[in-house]
Protein backbone atom coordinates (compact mmCIF):
# COMPACT_ATOMS: atom_id res chain seq x y z
CA UNK A 1 0.00 0.00 0.00
CA UNK A 2 2.47 2.30 1.32
CA UNK A 3 4.88 1.21 -1.99
CA UNK A 4 1.81 2.15 -4.33
CA UNK A 5 1.62 5.44 -2.85
CA UNK A 6 5.64 6.47 -3.32
CA UNK A 7 5.62 4.77 -6.65
CA UNK A 8 2.25 7.05 -7.84
CA UNK A 9 3.90 9.88 -6.03
CA UNK A 10 7.05 9.16 -8.18
CA UNK A 11 5.22 9.39 -11.08
CA UNK A 12 3.01 12.66 -10.40
CA UNK A 13 6.53 13.74 -9.37
CA UNK A 14 7.97 13.07 -12.52
CA UNK A 15 5.05 14.17 -14.68
CA UNK A 16 5.15 17.79 -13.47
CA UNK A 17 8.60 17.86 -12.94
CA UNK A 18 8.43 17.02 -16.84
CA UNK A 19 5.64 19.26 -18.47
CA UNK A 20 5.38 22.12 -15.55
CA UNK A 21 9.25 22.17 -15.15
CA UNK A 22 10.79 21.29 -18.13
CA UNK A 23 8.54 21.88 -21.26
CA UNK A 24 6.66 25.04 -20.37
CA UNK A 25 9.39 27.08 -19.59
CA UNK A 26 11.84 25.44 -22.32
CA UNK A 27 9.38 25.91 -24.98
CA UNK A 28 8.99 29.80 -24.92
CA UNK A 29 12.84 29.57 -25.85
CA UNK A 30 12.08 26.96 -28.22
CA UNK A 31 9.80 28.97 -29.96
CA UNK A 32 11.87 32.26 -30.39
CA UNK A 33 14.79 30.59 -31.04
CA UNK A 34 13.36 28.43 -33.52
CA UNK A 35 11.16 30.80 -35.18
CA UNK A 36 14.29 33.18 -35.49
CA UNK A 37 16.42 29.77 -37.14
CA UNK A 38 13.36 29.43 -39.60
CA UNK A 39 13.35 32.99 -40.46
CA UNK A 40 17.29 33.53 -41.20
CA UNK A 41 17.44 35.57 -37.85
CA UNK A 42 19.77 35.16 -34.41
CA UNK A 43 17.43 35.20 -31.97
CA UNK A 44 16.80 35.05 -28.05
CA UNK A 45 20.54 35.69 -26.65
CA UNK A 46 20.56 38.86 -24.34
CA UNK A 47 19.59 37.40 -20.98
CA UNK A 48 23.17 36.17 -19.21
CA UNK A 49 24.57 35.22 -16.07
CA UNK A 50 27.98 36.38 -15.21
CA UNK A 51 28.54 36.77 -19.07
CA UNK A 52 27.58 33.13 -20.38
CA UNK A 53 24.38 33.47 -22.36
CA UNK A 54 24.19 30.20 -23.41
CA UNK A 55 22.16 30.04 -26.30
CA UNK A 56 19.84 32.48 -24.56
CA UNK A 57 18.43 29.39 -22.47
CA UNK A 58 18.58 32.31 -19.29
CA UNK A 59 15.58 33.86 -21.15
CA UNK A 60 13.14 31.02 -18.99
CA UNK A 61 14.39 32.08 -16.07
CA UNK A 62 14.03 35.59 -16.84
CA UNK A 63 10.39 35.73 -18.22
CA UNK A 64 9.86 33.45 -15.31
CA UNK A 65 10.98 35.90 -12.76
CA UNK A 66 9.38 38.91 -14.68
CA UNK A 67 6.50 37.00 -14.59
CA UNK A 68 6.22 36.71 -10.93
CA UNK A 69 7.42 40.20 -9.81
CA UNK A 70 5.21 41.74 -12.34
CA UNK A 71 1.85 43.87 -10.96
CA UNK A 72 -0.64 41.71 -10.75
CA UNK A 73 -3.52 43.87 -12.22
CA UNK A 74 -7.43 43.50 -12.65
CA UNK A 75 -9.26 46.04 -13.94
CA UNK A 76 -11.89 48.15 -12.81
CA UNK A 77 -15.50 46.40 -13.59
CA UNK A 78 -13.75 43.57 -13.82
CA UNK A 79 -15.55 40.56 -11.67
CA UNK A 80 -12.50 40.01 -9.35
CA UNK A 81 -13.48 36.25 -8.18
CA UNK A 82 -13.72 35.30 -11.82
CA UNK A 83 -10.97 37.42 -13.18
CA UNK A 84 -8.63 35.32 -10.45
CA UNK A 85 -10.41 31.92 -11.36
CA UNK A 86 -10.23 32.13 -14.98
CA UNK A 87 -6.27 31.48 -15.57
CA UNK A 88 -6.85 28.45 -12.84
CA UNK A 89 -9.40 26.73 -15.32
CA UNK A 90 -7.74 26.94 -17.91
CA UNK A 91 -4.24 25.75 -16.70
CA UNK A 92 -5.60 22.81 -14.57
CA UNK A 93 -7.05 20.65 -17.03
CA UNK A 94 -3.90 20.74 -19.41
CA UNK A 95 -2.01 19.49 -16.36
CA UNK A 96 -4.25 17.17 -15.33
CA UNK A 97 -4.95 15.45 -18.78
CA UNK A 98 -1.30 13.77 -18.06
CA UNK A 99 -2.90 11.91 -15.27
CA UNK A 100 -4.06 9.34 -18.17
CA UNK A 101 -1.19 9.39 -20.91
CA UNK A 102 1.13 6.44 -20.05
CA UNK A 103 4.52 7.18 -20.53
CA UNK A 104 6.03 3.82 -20.98
CA UNK A 105 4.80 0.46 -20.68
CA UNK A 106 4.73 -2.70 -17.97
CA UNK A 107 7.94 -3.33 -16.05
CA UNK A 108 8.27 -5.70 -13.33
CA UNK A 109 10.75 -3.68 -10.80
CA UNK A 110 11.94 -5.60 -7.63
CA UNK A 111 9.19 -7.96 -7.88
CA UNK A 112 6.35 -5.38 -8.38
CA UNK A 113 4.81 -4.47 -11.07
CA UNK A 114 5.25 -0.43 -12.15
CA UNK A 115 2.56 0.42 -14.89
CA UNK A 116 3.78 4.09 -16.29
CA UNK A 117 0.61 5.51 -16.10
CA UNK A 118 -0.76 7.65 -12.89
CA UNK A 119 -4.07 6.68 -13.77
CA UNK A 120 -4.75 3.75 -15.52
CA UNK A 121 -8.68 4.34 -16.45
CA UNK A 122 -10.72 2.10 -18.70
CA UNK A 123 -12.35 5.41 -20.36
CA UNK A 124 -8.96 6.94 -20.20
CA UNK A 125 -9.84 8.77 -23.85
CA UNK A 126 -13.13 9.72 -22.57
CA UNK A 127 -11.29 11.40 -19.79
CA UNK A 128 -8.81 13.26 -21.71
CA UNK A 129 -11.65 15.05 -24.33
CA UNK A 130 -13.33 15.58 -21.08
CA UNK A 131 -11.11 17.34 -19.12
CA UNK A 132 -9.89 19.31 -22.13
CA UNK A 133 -13.44 20.89 -22.83
CA UNK A 134 -13.39 22.59 -19.28
CA UNK A 135 -10.27 24.42 -20.52
CA UNK A 136 -12.71 26.35 -22.58
CA UNK A 137 -14.93 27.97 -19.67
CA UNK A 138 -11.42 29.47 -18.70
CA UNK A 139 -11.23 31.23 -21.73
CA UNK A 140 -14.54 32.27 -21.60
CA UNK A 141 -14.67 33.00 -17.65
CA UNK A 142 -11.68 35.31 -18.67
CA UNK A 143 -12.96 36.98 -21.13
CA UNK A 144 -16.49 37.75 -19.93
CA UNK A 145 -15.31 38.44 -16.37
CA UNK A 146 -12.59 41.51 -17.88
CA UNK A 147 -15.26 43.68 -19.17
CA UNK A 148 -13.04 44.45 -22.03
CA UNK A 149 -14.49 44.48 -25.70
CA UNK A 150 -11.56 42.61 -26.54
CA UNK A 151 -11.42 40.18 -24.27
CA UNK A 152 -15.60 39.45 -24.90
CA UNK A 153 -14.87 38.86 -28.76
CA UNK A 154 -11.90 36.82 -27.99
CA UNK A 155 -14.11 34.32 -25.60
CA UNK A 156 -16.93 33.99 -27.94
CA UNK A 157 -14.47 33.50 -30.98
CA UNK A 158 -12.57 30.45 -28.70
CA UNK A 159 -16.13 29.04 -27.77
CA UNK A 160 -17.15 29.00 -31.10
CA UNK A 161 -13.96 27.80 -32.16
CA UNK A 162 -13.44 25.27 -29.83
CA UNK A 163 -16.86 23.79 -29.91
CA UNK A 164 -16.56 23.48 -33.28
CA UNK A 165 -13.39 21.48 -33.64
CA UNK A 166 -14.15 19.49 -30.77
CA UNK A 167 -16.95 17.79 -32.89
CA UNK A 168 -14.54 16.83 -35.20
CA UNK A 169 -11.91 15.81 -32.70
CA UNK A 170 -14.47 13.45 -31.49
CA UNK A 171 -15.88 11.86 -34.23
CA UNK A 172 -11.90 11.28 -35.24
CA UNK A 173 -11.29 9.65 -31.95
CA UNK A 174 -14.35 7.18 -33.22
CA UNK A 175 -12.33 5.74 -35.56
CA UNK A 176 -9.53 5.04 -33.41
CA UNK A 177 -11.60 3.36 -30.75
CA UNK A 178 -13.29 0.86 -33.39
CA UNK A 179 -9.73 0.02 -35.31
CA UNK A 180 -8.40 -0.47 -31.33
CA UNK A 181 -11.90 -1.69 -29.81
CA UNK A 182 -10.35 -0.08 -26.59
CA UNK A 183 -10.53 3.21 -24.66
CA UNK A 184 -7.79 2.42 -22.17
CA UNK A 185 -4.92 4.18 -23.05
CA UNK A 186 -2.16 1.75 -21.93
CA UNK A 187 -3.96 -1.05 -24.26
CA UNK A 188 -3.69 1.09 -27.16
CA UNK A 189 -0.11 1.85 -26.18
CA UNK A 190 0.90 -1.73 -25.85
CA UNK A 191 -1.03 -2.97 -28.90
CA UNK A 192 0.71 -0.51 -30.95
CA UNK A 193 4.50 -2.63 -30.51
CA UNK A 194 3.38 -4.25 -33.97
CA UNK A 195 4.70 -1.65 -36.31
CA UNK A 196 2.20 -2.51 -38.91
CA UNK A 197 -0.56 -1.46 -36.37
CA UNK A 198 0.45 2.02 -35.51
CA UNK A 199 -2.66 4.38 -35.67
CA UNK A 200 -1.03 6.44 -38.88
CA UNK A 201 -1.49 2.95 -41.02
CA UNK A 202 -4.97 2.28 -40.09
CA UNK A 203 -5.75 6.06 -39.75
CA UNK A 204 -3.93 8.03 -41.89
CA UNK A 205 -7.02 10.29 -42.60
CA UNK A 206 -8.21 10.56 -38.80
CA UNK A 207 -4.72 11.67 -37.91
CA UNK A 208 -4.93 14.77 -40.23
CA UNK A 209 -7.86 15.62 -38.98
CA UNK A 210 -6.84 14.78 -35.53
CA UNK A 211 -3.80 17.04 -36.01
CA UNK A 212 -5.67 19.58 -36.90
CA UNK A 213 -8.49 19.82 -34.63
CA UNK A 214 -6.22 19.93 -31.81
CA UNK A 215 -4.14 22.16 -33.24
CA UNK A 216 -7.27 24.69 -33.25
CA UNK A 217 -8.52 23.18 -29.95
CA UNK A 218 -5.06 24.90 -28.53
CA UNK A 219 -5.91 28.19 -30.60
CA UNK A 220 -2.29 28.38 -31.93
CA UNK A 221 -1.73 29.92 -35.81
CA UNK A 222 -3.14 29.09 -38.29
CA UNK A 223 -6.67 28.81 -35.79
CA UNK A 224 -5.57 31.46 -33.20
CA UNK A 225 -8.38 33.41 -33.98
CA UNK A 226 -9.44 34.13 -30.48
CA UNK A 227 -5.89 35.81 -29.48
CA UNK A 228 -5.31 37.59 -32.75
CA UNK A 229 -2.87 40.25 -32.13
CA UNK A 230 -3.66 42.07 -34.72
CA UNK A 231 -7.34 42.20 -34.94
CA UNK A 232 -8.09 42.18 -31.22
CA UNK A 233 -5.30 42.91 -28.84
CA UNK A 234 -4.63 39.48 -27.48
CA UNK A 235 -8.14 38.22 -27.17
CA UNK A 236 -9.15 36.62 -23.97
CA UNK A 237 -6.31 37.46 -21.89
CA UNK A 238 -6.12 41.12 -22.87
CA UNK A 239 -6.51 42.21 -19.16
CA UNK A 240 -4.43 40.05 -17.60
CA UNK A 241 -0.92 40.52 -16.24
CA UNK A 242 1.80 38.90 -14.16
CA UNK A 243 1.36 35.36 -13.86
CA UNK A 244 -2.21 35.25 -14.32
CA UNK A 245 -0.53 35.44 -18.06
CA UNK A 246 1.63 33.60 -17.61
CA UNK A 247 -0.46 30.41 -16.62
CA UNK A 248 -2.67 30.99 -19.42
CA UNK A 249 0.46 30.74 -21.65
CA UNK A 250 1.64 28.13 -19.61
CA UNK A 251 -1.84 26.31 -20.42
CA UNK A 252 -0.69 27.07 -24.21
CA UNK A 253 2.73 25.46 -23.70
CA UNK A 254 1.45 22.57 -21.81
CA UNK A 255 -1.21 21.60 -24.39
CA UNK A 256 1.63 21.55 -27.07
CA UNK A 257 2.91 18.68 -25.32
CA UNK A 258 -0.44 17.44 -24.86
CA UNK A 259 -1.47 17.28 -28.07
CA UNK A 260 1.93 15.73 -29.02
CA UNK A 261 1.68 13.01 -26.40
CA UNK A 262 -1.85 12.46 -27.74
CA UNK A 263 -0.82 12.04 -31.04
CA UNK A 264 2.22 9.84 -30.01
CA UNK A 265 -0.28 7.45 -27.88
CA UNK A 266 -2.61 6.88 -30.59
CA UNK A 267 -0.63 6.94 -34.01
CA UNK A 268 3.17 6.75 -33.29
CA UNK A 269 3.51 3.50 -31.43
CA UNK A 270 3.71 5.20 -28.11
CA UNK A 271 6.64 4.01 -26.14
CA UNK A 272 8.11 1.63 -28.93
CA UNK A 273 10.53 1.39 -31.43
CA UNK A 274 9.52 0.22 -35.04
CA UNK A 275 10.32 -3.63 -35.43
CA UNK A 276 12.06 -4.24 -32.00
CA UNK A 277 9.63 -5.59 -29.27
CA UNK A 278 9.48 -5.31 -25.80
CA UNK A 279 10.73 -8.99 -25.28
CA UNK A 280 13.48 -8.91 -27.60
CA UNK A 281 14.94 -5.71 -25.93
CA UNK A 282 14.56 -7.17 -22.15
CA UNK A 283 16.41 -10.35 -23.88
CA UNK A 284 19.12 -7.67 -25.05
CA UNK A 285 19.81 -6.20 -21.68
CA UNK A 286 19.30 -10.13 -20.39
CA UNK A 287 22.82 -9.74 -18.25
CA UNK A 288 21.74 -7.26 -15.99
CA UNK A 289 18.92 -9.32 -14.48
CA UNK A 290 15.26 -8.95 -13.94
CA UNK A 291 15.21 -5.57 -12.15
CA UNK A 292 18.76 -3.80 -14.06
CA UNK A 293 17.06 -5.10 -17.63
CA UNK A 294 13.91 -3.58 -17.04
CA UNK A 295 15.15 -0.60 -15.60
CA UNK A 296 17.02 -0.32 -18.83
CA UNK A 297 14.13 -1.16 -21.18
CA UNK A 298 11.96 1.79 -19.10
CA UNK A 299 14.41 4.07 -19.46
CA UNK A 300 14.59 3.68 -23.35
CA UNK A 301 10.68 3.42 -23.39
CA UNK A 302 10.66 6.69 -21.47
CA UNK A 303 13.32 8.19 -24.06
CA UNK A 304 11.38 7.25 -26.73
CA UNK A 305 8.55 8.07 -26.18
CA UNK A 306 9.45 11.62 -24.81
CA UNK A 307 11.67 11.99 -28.13
CA UNK A 308 8.67 11.31 -30.39
CA UNK A 309 6.52 13.75 -28.24
CA UNK A 310 9.11 16.30 -29.14
CA UNK A 311 9.31 15.33 -32.80
CA UNK A 312 5.56 16.83 -32.85
CA UNK A 313 6.26 19.99 -30.45
CA UNK A 314 8.89 20.30 -33.57
CA UNK A 315 6.08 20.18 -36.11
CA UNK A 316 3.37 21.84 -33.97
CA UNK A 317 6.57 24.80 -34.10
CA UNK A 318 6.57 24.86 -37.48
CA UNK A 319 3.50 25.15 -38.24
CA UNK A 320 3.03 27.76 -36.25
CA UNK A 321 5.63 29.95 -37.74
CA UNK A 322 5.08 28.69 -41.69
CA UNK A 323 0.87 29.47 -42.07
CA UNK A 324 -0.89 32.64 -42.02
CA UNK A 325 -3.95 32.88 -39.83
CA UNK A 326 -7.29 31.72 -41.31
CA UNK A 327 -9.93 33.90 -41.51
CA UNK A 328 -12.92 33.33 -38.84
CA UNK A 329 -15.60 32.31 -41.69
CA UNK A 330 -12.49 29.89 -42.98
CA UNK A 331 -12.06 28.60 -40.12
CA UNK A 332 -15.87 27.81 -39.30
CA UNK A 333 -16.35 26.72 -43.38
CA UNK A 334 -13.10 24.40 -42.75
CA UNK A 335 -14.68 22.80 -39.10
CA UNK A 336 -18.24 22.31 -40.26
CA UNK A 337 -18.15 21.86 -44.13
CA UNK A 338 -14.95 20.09 -44.53
CA UNK A 339 -13.91 18.19 -41.35
CA UNK A 340 -17.01 17.16 -40.01
CA UNK A 341 -18.43 15.33 -43.37
CA UNK A 342 -14.60 13.93 -44.04
CA UNK A 343 -14.43 12.55 -39.93
CA UNK A 344 -17.95 10.99 -40.96
CA UNK A 345 -16.89 9.92 -43.92
CA UNK A 346 -13.89 8.22 -42.24
CA UNK A 347 -16.04 6.39 -39.58
CA UNK A 348 -17.83 4.62 -42.53
CA UNK A 349 -14.79 3.71 -44.21
CA UNK A 350 -12.79 2.11 -40.81
CA UNK A 351 -16.26 0.50 -40.30
CA UNK A 352 -16.67 -0.95 -43.94
CA UNK A 353 -12.93 -2.59 -43.84
CA UNK A 354 -13.34 -4.18 -40.65
CA UNK A 355 -16.70 -5.80 -41.20
CA UNK A 356 -15.23 -6.66 -44.36
CA UNK A 357 -11.62 -8.00 -42.39
CA UNK A 358 -14.03 -10.46 -40.27
CA UNK B 1 -5.02 54.07 -62.43
CA UNK B 2 -7.14 52.57 -58.39
CA UNK B 3 -5.59 49.55 -57.04
CA UNK B 4 -7.65 46.35 -57.93
CA UNK B 5 -7.84 43.45 -55.92
CA UNK B 6 -8.83 40.02 -57.41
CA UNK B 7 -10.82 38.30 -54.52
CA UNK B 8 -12.81 35.58 -56.34
CA UNK B 9 -9.09 33.71 -57.30
CA UNK B 10 -10.13 30.63 -58.79
CA UNK B 11 -8.03 27.97 -57.01
CA UNK B 12 -7.03 24.63 -58.63
CA UNK B 13 -8.13 21.24 -56.73
CA UNK B 14 -4.57 20.95 -56.06
CA UNK B 15 -4.65 24.47 -53.95
CA UNK B 16 -8.08 23.70 -52.69
CA UNK B 17 -6.98 20.44 -50.71
CA UNK B 18 -4.83 22.67 -48.96
CA UNK B 19 -2.11 19.60 -47.32
CA UNK B 20 -0.02 19.91 -50.45
CA UNK B 21 0.89 23.36 -50.02
CA UNK B 22 0.74 23.21 -46.92
CA UNK B 23 3.48 20.58 -46.97
CA UNK B 24 5.46 22.79 -49.47
CA UNK B 25 5.32 25.65 -47.04
CA UNK B 26 6.72 23.70 -44.37
CA UNK B 27 9.61 22.06 -46.23
CA UNK B 28 10.45 25.66 -47.64
CA UNK B 29 10.81 26.91 -44.23
CA UNK B 30 12.50 23.55 -42.51
CA UNK B 31 15.17 23.94 -45.06
CA UNK B 32 15.78 27.39 -43.90
CA UNK B 33 15.57 25.63 -40.34
CA UNK B 34 17.84 23.28 -40.95
CA UNK B 35 20.35 24.84 -42.79
CA UNK B 36 20.80 27.88 -40.94
CA UNK B 37 21.12 25.39 -37.29
CA UNK B 38 23.77 23.20 -39.04
CA UNK B 39 25.59 26.69 -40.42
CA UNK B 40 25.73 27.43 -36.39
CA UNK B 41 27.51 24.46 -35.57
CA UNK B 42 31.12 25.25 -37.23
CA UNK B 43 30.43 28.55 -36.13
CA UNK B 44 30.35 27.69 -32.56
CA UNK B 45 33.31 25.52 -33.19
CA UNK B 46 35.03 28.29 -34.11
CA UNK B 47 35.97 26.24 -37.62
CA UNK B 48 33.80 29.38 -39.50
CA UNK B 49 34.22 33.00 -38.99
CA UNK B 50 30.66 34.27 -40.12
CA UNK B 51 27.23 31.91 -39.30
CA UNK B 52 24.73 31.20 -42.32
CA UNK B 53 22.44 34.14 -40.21
CA UNK B 54 23.22 37.30 -40.92
CA UNK B 55 21.96 39.29 -38.30
CA UNK B 56 24.66 41.18 -36.21
CA UNK B 57 25.24 41.40 -32.61
CA UNK B 58 25.65 44.84 -32.60
CA UNK B 59 27.86 45.88 -29.97
CA UNK B 60 30.10 42.71 -29.52
CA UNK B 61 30.13 42.77 -33.60
CA UNK B 62 31.03 45.34 -36.34
CA UNK B 63 29.95 45.53 -39.62
CA UNK B 64 32.73 47.10 -41.72
CA UNK B 65 31.88 50.67 -43.01
CA UNK B 66 32.36 51.23 -46.78
CA UNK B 67 35.10 53.46 -47.13
CA UNK B 68 32.80 56.27 -48.28
CA UNK B 69 30.94 56.53 -45.23
CA UNK B 70 31.34 59.71 -43.74
CA UNK B 71 31.06 59.47 -39.82
CA UNK B 72 32.73 62.06 -37.56
CA UNK B 73 35.02 64.10 -38.60
CA UNK B 74 38.65 64.03 -37.08
CA UNK B 75 42.15 65.56 -37.39
CA UNK B 76 45.19 63.46 -38.71
CA UNK B 77 47.73 63.37 -36.54
CA UNK B 78 51.71 63.91 -37.78
CA UNK B 79 54.49 61.63 -36.35
CA UNK B 80 55.46 64.06 -33.50
CA UNK B 81 51.93 64.64 -32.43
CA UNK B 82 50.88 67.71 -34.00
CA UNK B 83 47.76 68.37 -36.54
CA UNK B 84 48.62 69.25 -40.13
CA UNK B 85 46.13 71.60 -39.39
CA UNK B 86 47.34 75.74 -40.37
CA UNK B 87 44.05 77.04 -38.69
CA UNK B 88 43.18 79.12 -42.01
CA UNK B 89 39.53 78.74 -41.24
CA UNK B 90 38.16 77.68 -44.42
CA UNK B 91 36.50 74.38 -43.14
CA UNK B 92 35.17 77.16 -40.20
CA UNK B 93 33.31 78.86 -43.24
CA UNK B 94 32.52 75.69 -45.17
CA UNK B 95 30.58 74.00 -42.19
CA UNK B 96 26.76 74.74 -42.92
CA UNK B 97 26.29 73.72 -39.37
CA UNK B 98 28.89 76.09 -38.00
CA UNK B 99 30.17 73.29 -35.56
CA UNK B 100 33.76 73.70 -35.86
CA UNK B 101 35.69 76.33 -33.66
CA UNK B 102 39.40 77.45 -34.37
CA UNK B 103 41.45 79.64 -32.31
CA UNK B 104 44.95 80.07 -34.42
CA UNK B 105 48.01 80.38 -33.27
CA UNK B 106 51.16 82.11 -35.32
CA UNK B 107 54.72 81.80 -35.49
CA UNK B 108 56.03 84.75 -33.96
CA UNK B 109 59.14 85.12 -37.20
CA UNK B 110 60.85 82.14 -35.81
CA UNK B 111 63.01 80.03 -38.76
CA UNK B 112 62.13 76.29 -39.46
CA UNK B 113 59.09 76.35 -37.99
CA UNK B 114 55.21 76.17 -38.69
CA UNK B 115 53.96 79.42 -39.58
CA UNK B 116 50.49 78.54 -38.07
CA UNK B 117 48.77 76.10 -35.78
CA UNK B 118 45.35 75.67 -33.90
CA UNK B 119 45.65 76.40 -30.36
CA UNK B 120 42.21 75.14 -30.02
CA UNK B 121 40.41 73.13 -32.78
CA UNK B 122 36.96 72.36 -31.21
CA UNK B 123 33.86 70.22 -33.46
CA UNK B 124 30.69 69.98 -31.71
CA UNK B 125 29.50 66.86 -33.29
CA UNK B 126 26.09 67.83 -31.33
CA UNK B 127 25.43 70.34 -33.88
CA UNK B 128 27.93 69.09 -36.99
CA UNK B 129 25.95 67.10 -39.62
CA UNK B 130 28.23 65.11 -40.99
CA UNK B 131 28.03 66.09 -44.31
CA UNK B 132 31.95 65.84 -45.37
CA UNK B 133 32.10 69.90 -46.55
CA UNK B 134 34.71 70.34 -44.06
CA UNK B 135 37.02 67.91 -45.65
CA UNK B 136 36.49 69.18 -49.03
CA UNK B 137 37.15 72.85 -47.89
CA UNK B 138 40.23 71.69 -46.14
CA UNK B 139 43.26 72.41 -48.56
CA UNK B 140 45.66 70.79 -46.22
CA UNK B 141 44.27 67.51 -45.94
CA UNK B 142 44.01 67.88 -42.60
CA UNK B 143 40.65 67.00 -41.27
CA UNK B 144 38.93 63.56 -42.56
CA UNK B 145 35.63 61.88 -41.87
CA UNK B 146 36.60 58.92 -39.65
CA UNK B 147 34.10 55.51 -40.27
CA UNK B 148 33.08 56.37 -36.40
CA UNK B 149 29.58 56.97 -35.95
CA UNK B 150 29.35 55.85 -31.90
CA UNK B 151 29.22 59.12 -30.38
CA UNK B 152 26.45 59.23 -27.92
CA UNK B 153 26.82 60.84 -24.97
CA UNK B 154 24.84 61.99 -21.59
CA UNK B 155 25.83 65.06 -21.27
CA UNK B 156 25.11 67.49 -24.14
CA UNK B 157 28.77 69.56 -23.18
CA UNK B 158 30.45 66.70 -23.71
CA UNK B 159 29.66 66.06 -27.39
CA UNK B 160 32.36 69.02 -27.56
CA UNK B 161 35.45 67.38 -28.79
CA UNK B 162 38.75 69.13 -28.28
CA UNK B 163 41.93 69.38 -29.92
CA UNK B 164 43.83 66.49 -28.16
CA UNK B 165 40.44 64.37 -28.44
CA UNK B 166 39.85 65.19 -32.06
CA UNK B 167 43.09 64.34 -33.10
CA UNK B 168 43.99 60.52 -34.69
CA UNK B 169 47.17 59.38 -36.20
CA UNK B 170 47.18 59.11 -39.76
CA UNK B 171 47.86 55.67 -40.43
CA UNK B 172 44.24 54.73 -39.17
CA UNK B 173 42.98 57.38 -42.15
CA UNK B 174 44.92 56.13 -44.66
CA UNK B 175 42.31 54.84 -46.63
CA UNK B 176 40.09 57.40 -46.95
CA UNK B 177 42.53 59.54 -47.84
CA UNK B 178 43.45 57.76 -50.72
CA UNK B 179 40.07 57.37 -51.46
CA UNK B 180 39.76 61.11 -51.32
CA UNK B 181 42.31 61.50 -53.12
CA UNK B 182 40.70 59.81 -56.30
CA UNK B 183 37.45 61.18 -55.86
CA UNK B 184 38.34 64.61 -55.69
CA UNK B 185 40.78 64.15 -58.49
CA UNK B 186 38.12 62.75 -60.32
CA UNK B 187 35.62 65.32 -60.27
CA UNK B 188 38.32 67.86 -60.35
CA UNK B 189 37.56 69.86 -56.86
Amino acid sequence: MIVDLIVTLVKILFILAVTVGFFAPILTWVERKQSAIMQDRVGANRADILGFTVLGLFHAIADALKMFTKEDFIPDGANRALHTLAPIVAVVPAILTFAVVPFGGNYSLFGKEVNLVIADLDVGLLFIFAIASIATYGYVIAGWSSNNNWSLIGAMRTAAQMISYEVTMGLTIIGVLMVYSTMKLTVIGAIQEDFLRWGIFLQPLGFLMFFTASIAENKRIPFDNPEAESEIVAGYFTEYSGLKFGMFFMAEFIEIVTIGSIMTLLFFGAWHIPFVSTASLLSIFDFLGTTGSNIVVMLIHVGVFFTKVIIFIWIQMTIRWTLPRFRYDQIMKLGWKILLPLSLVNILVTGIVILALQ
Amino acid sequence: MAYYVNRNVKLTLWEKLYLPEIFRGMIITSRHFFVNLLGFIPFFLGKKKHREIFTVYYPEEMVDYPIAYRGRPVLPMKEDGSPYCVACGLCEIACPAYCIDIIPGENSGKQNEVERWPLEFTIDYAVCIFCGNCEEACPEEAIYMSNDCEISMLDRNKMKYNKEQLLTPVAELQDRIDFTRTMYAKWNY
